[in-house]
C-alpha cells in the first residue's frame, strides 16, 4: 500500500530508488581529559585539517556549482577560525574537557542563539552544525562520509542536508533526495537544482518513519515522496529520470519544428547544455564576464569567450545577450549608484547607450569579430545572434542598431574581419511587448524573458515572498502579453523565442507551442523532457489549449484549462 | 572613534556580505566592533559568528567603532562596504 508524504519540490525531476538514511555518524567520545596541552594540540590539528578540506571543497563547488554557492564554504572557513569559538574551546579545555567535548560546547550556545533569532540567522545554524560536525569527525579520525561510494539508485533521506554534502552528490548514482527540514531556498535545495538532482525538502516528521531499504519515489515536480509506490508510479518516475537525450532538432507530431535551446550563465555550463541535447544556446548571459573582477574584460578576452561558445555548437545558433548590468549586482569598477528600484532603474540597454557606452562598444566589437570568424568557419562553428536587454522604447533599439553599424564600419576600415550577426530584442518589458511589431520590423527575432516580464506586468517583485502568488507567468494578463508579443513578431516576419523559466516547464510546452513560439530556451536539465514533449504535441490541439487559456479570466481558470478540466 | 551607517547591501549582513565584511575588518590592526545603532550588542567585527548573529538586514542602521592606529582608515573602508548595494 503506497503512502504519499508532502514536502516542497526543489527540482522539477522525479527519481525512484532504495532508501538510505544519511547519518554522518560521530562516534562516542570521552568528555574529560587531564592533559589540556595535548587536547589543545588535537584541536589545532583538527582545525588545520578541516580548513584544508573546506578549501578543497570550496574549489570543487566553485567549479561544479558556482561562485555563489562556493561563498558558503568561505563562510564556513570563517566560522571555523572564529575567535569566539577559539576562546570558548580553550576555556573548556582548560576546565578539563577533551577537544571533542570542548568543540561541542563551544558551538552549542551559538546554534541555540541563531535558532532563537529566527529568519535568515536561523538558516545559518545549519552551517554551524556543518562546521562543528566536520571538526568532531576529524577529531574522531572518521573519514568524511563517502557519498561517492553509495550504490546506484540510492534515494538519500536526511534530517537536513548541509551544503557541502549536497555538493558531493553524484546525480548519476543518487536517484533522489528528501529532507525532513529545509525550504526551497535552502542552500542544499539550490545545489540539488544546479546539479539536476530530484529533490523534495521540508517533508517534516513523517519522513522519519521511512526505513532504510524501502523503495520510494521522490517527485520534485509535485513535491511529494511516495513510499512503496505501485508499479505504475515507479515506472513513471524511472522513465522520467531515464528520459533519452534527443540530440537532433525536434518537431511536433504534425511536423512543426521547434528549436529547444539552453540558457547559459557562464562557459562552464556549455558542456551540460551539449550533454542535454540542446539545439544551441537561446540565452547566453554575459554578466559573468564583468562580475568579480577589478577591471572590465578587454575586447580580445571577450572575443575568445564568444568564439569558444560558438565552437561548442557547430551548425547551431548562440544568442548572446549584451550586458544586462544594473544596480542589483555589484561591479566595483563601474559607477553603479544605489537605486531605490534597481529593476526599474538604469540597467541593460539604458546603461549601454548611456554611462556604459564604452563598455558596449567593446562588447560589440568583440561580438562582430566573433561573428566574422564564425561565418568563415561555416558549419564547423555555430552561428552568432545578439540581442539587447531591457528595451522599452523603439528609439533605444534604433540607437543600438546605429552603434552596431558604426562598429562594423570601424572594424571594416581597420581591415578586421567582422560580420553583423543576426540581431534581436529581448522582450521583458510590457513596453517592448506592446511595440513588438515595430521592434520586429527592425530585427530578425524577439526572445521573451518571462521572469522579468511577469514581474513588470503584475507589478510584483520577483524576490518578495509576500507577492509570490502574483509572480506567476500563467496569470491571464501575462499570457495575453506574451501572446501579443508573439503575434506582433510574426506579423513582421521575425521568429519569436522564449528564454524564461517558463520555457523549461514540460507541463507548459503544449501551451507555448499553441501560442506560436518558434524556440524554447531553458536550463539544460529540463531540455530532454521538453524535447520529448514537443514530439508528442499536435499543433492544432495545442492552439485550442492556447485559445482557451487566453480566454480565461483568472490564474485558476488557466490552470483548469491546462489540467483539461475546463 | 565611531560611525553610524545604514546598511544598503541587498542581503543585509549575512552570508556573502558578512564574509566580506569580516574579512575586511580582519585586515586592520585596530579593535573594531559592530552593533545596532541604538547601541545594543556591539560585537567583535572580526568574528563571523558574532556578526552573523546580529541579524542585520538591509536598511538597518549600525554603529561601527574602531580603536587603534588605523582606526580612521578602517571605518572609511567598512562604511563604504556596507553602503554598497551588493547582494
Amino acid at each position: 500500500m503506497s503512502k504519499t508524504l508532502s514536502g516542497v519540490g526543489a527540482t522539477p525531476l522525479a527519481g525512484v530508488g532504495t532508501v538510505r538514511w544519511y547519518e554522518p555518524t560521530i562516534p562516542e567520545f570521552d568528555r574529560e581529559s587531564d592533559d589540556p596541552e595535548a587536547e589543545r594540540q588535537r584541536f589545532v590539528d583538527a582545525r588545520d585539517w578541516a580548513r584544508a578540506a573546506i578549501d578543497e571543497e570550496r574549489e570543487r563547488v566553485a567549479e561544479r556549482v558556482g561562485e555563489e554557492e562556493a561563498a558558503i564554504l568561505e563562510a564556513h572557513r570563517q566560522f571555523l577560525d572564529d575567535p569566539q569559538i577559539e576562546s570558548a574551546v580553550e576555556a573548556e579545555i582548560d576546565g578539563g574537557a577533551t577537544a571533542e567535548a570542548a568543540v561541542e560546547a563551544a558551538f552549542a550556545d551559538p546554534i541555540e542563539q541563531y535558532e532563537a533569532t529566527g529568519g535568515r540567522v536561523a538558516e545559518r545554524a545549519d552551517d554551524l552544525r556543518d562546521v562543528r560536525d566536520r571538526l568532531l569527525r576529524t577529531l574522531a579520525g572518521v573519514e568524511d562520509v563517502d557519498l561517492d561510494a553509495l550504490p546506484d539508485e540510492t534515494i538519500l533521506l536526511a534530517e537536513r542536508l548541509v551544503p557541502s554534502d549536497a555538493a558531493g552528490l553524484d546525480p548519476d548514482r543518487v536517484a533522489g533526495l528528501a529532507t525532513v527540514v529545509g525550504g526551497r531556498t535552502a542552500h542544499a535545495a539550490i545545489v540539488a537544482r544546479a546539479i539536476g538532482l530530484p529533490a523534495v525538502v521540508g517533508v517534516g516528521d513523517s519522513l522519519r518513519q521511512v526505513e532504510n531499504g524501502a523503495t520510494v519515489v521522490v517527485d520534485g515536480e509535485a513535491g511529494v515522496v511516495i513510499v512503496d509506490p505501485d508499479e505504475e508510479t515507479r515506472t513513471a518516475a524511472r522513465t522520467e529520470r531515464e528520459i533519452d537525450v534527443i540530440d537532433e532538432q525536434v518537431a511536433t507530431a504534425d511536423g512543426r519544428s521547434i528549436e529547444v535551446a539552453a540558457n547559459v550563465g557562464r562557459p562552464g555550463e556549455l558542456e551540460g547544455a551539449i550533454d542535454s541535447g540542446a539545439d544551441g544556446v537561446g540565452l547566453f548571459r554575459t554578466e559573468f564576464l564583468f562580475l568579480d573582477r577589478t577591471a572590465p574584460p578587454d575586447e580580445d578576452e571577450q572575443f575568445e569567450t564568444y568564439s569558444e561558445a560558438l565552437q561548442a555548437f557547430p551548425g547551431e545558433r548562440i544568442v548572446v545577450r549584451t550586458a544586462d548590468v544594473g544596480g542589483d549586482k555589484p561591479i566595483d569598477y563601474l559607477d553603479l549608484p544605489a537605486e531605490a528600484n534597481p529593476f526599474l532603474g538604469d540597467r541593460g540597454i539604458r546603461r549601454s547607450l548611456g554611462v556604459d557606452a564604452d563598455l558596449f562598444e567593446t562588447q560589440l566589437r568583440a561580438l562582430l569579430r566573433a561573428a566574422g570568424t564564425a561565418r568563415e568557419g561555416g558549419d564547423d562553428t555555430g552561428d552568432l545572434a545578439v540581442m539587447f536587454p531591457m528595451v522599452a522604447d523603439v528609439s533605444e533599439l534604433d540607437a543600438a542598431l546605429e552603434r552596431v553599424d558604426a562598429v562594423a564600419a570601424a572594424l571594416d576600415d581597420a581591415g578586421e574581419p567582422c560580420a553583423i550577426p543576426e540581431l534581436g530584442v529581448m522582450v521583458e518589458t510590457p513596453a517592448a511587448a506592446r511595440m513588438a511589431p515595430e521592434l520586429a520590423d527592425r530585427v530578425a527575432f524577439l526572445s521573451i524573458g518571462t521572469n522579468d516580464l511577469t514581474q513588470y506586468v503584475m507589478a510584483a517583485d520577483r524576490d518578495n515572498d509576500r507577492v509570490t502568488a502574483l509572480h506567476d507567468p500563467l496569470h491571464p494578463p501575462v499570457l495575453r502579453t506574451i501572446a501579443d508579443a508573439i503575434d506582433g513578431g510574426h506579423e513582421r516576419d521575425a521568429w519569436v523565442g522564449m528564454c524564461g523559466e517558463m520555457a523549461g516547464d514540460p507541463a507548459l510546452t503544449e501551451l507555448l507551442i499553441g501560442l506560436g513560439l518558434d524556440e524554447l530556451s531553458a536550463s539544460a536539465v529540463t531540455i530532454p523532457q521538453v524535447k520529448a514533449t514537443v514530439r508528442e504535441t499536435n499543433t492544432e490541439a495545442a492552439e485550442a489549449v492556447a485559445e482557451r487559456a487566453l480566454a480565461a479570466e483568472t490564474l485558476s481558470a488557466v490552470l483548469d484549462v491546462l489540467d483539461g478540466d475546463d | 572613534m565611531e560611525r553610524i551607517v545604514t546598511v544598503e547591501q541587498e542581503a543585509g549582513l549575512h552570508a556573502r556580505p558578512a564574509s566580506a565584511f569580516v574579512e575586511a575588518a580582519g585586515e586592520f590592526e585596530s579593535e573594531i566592533t559592530v552593533g545596532r545603532a541604538n547601541g545594543d550588542g556591539a560585537v567583535d567585527a572580526g568574528s563571523m559568528l558574532a556578526v552573523t548573529g546580529l541579524g542585520i538586514e538591509r536598511g538597518d542602521a549600525v554603529r561601527l567603532t574602531a580603536e587603534g592606529p588605523d582606526a580612521d582608515d578602517a571605518l572609511d573602508q567598512l562604511v563604504a562596504l556596507l553602503e554598497r548595494p551588493e547582494p
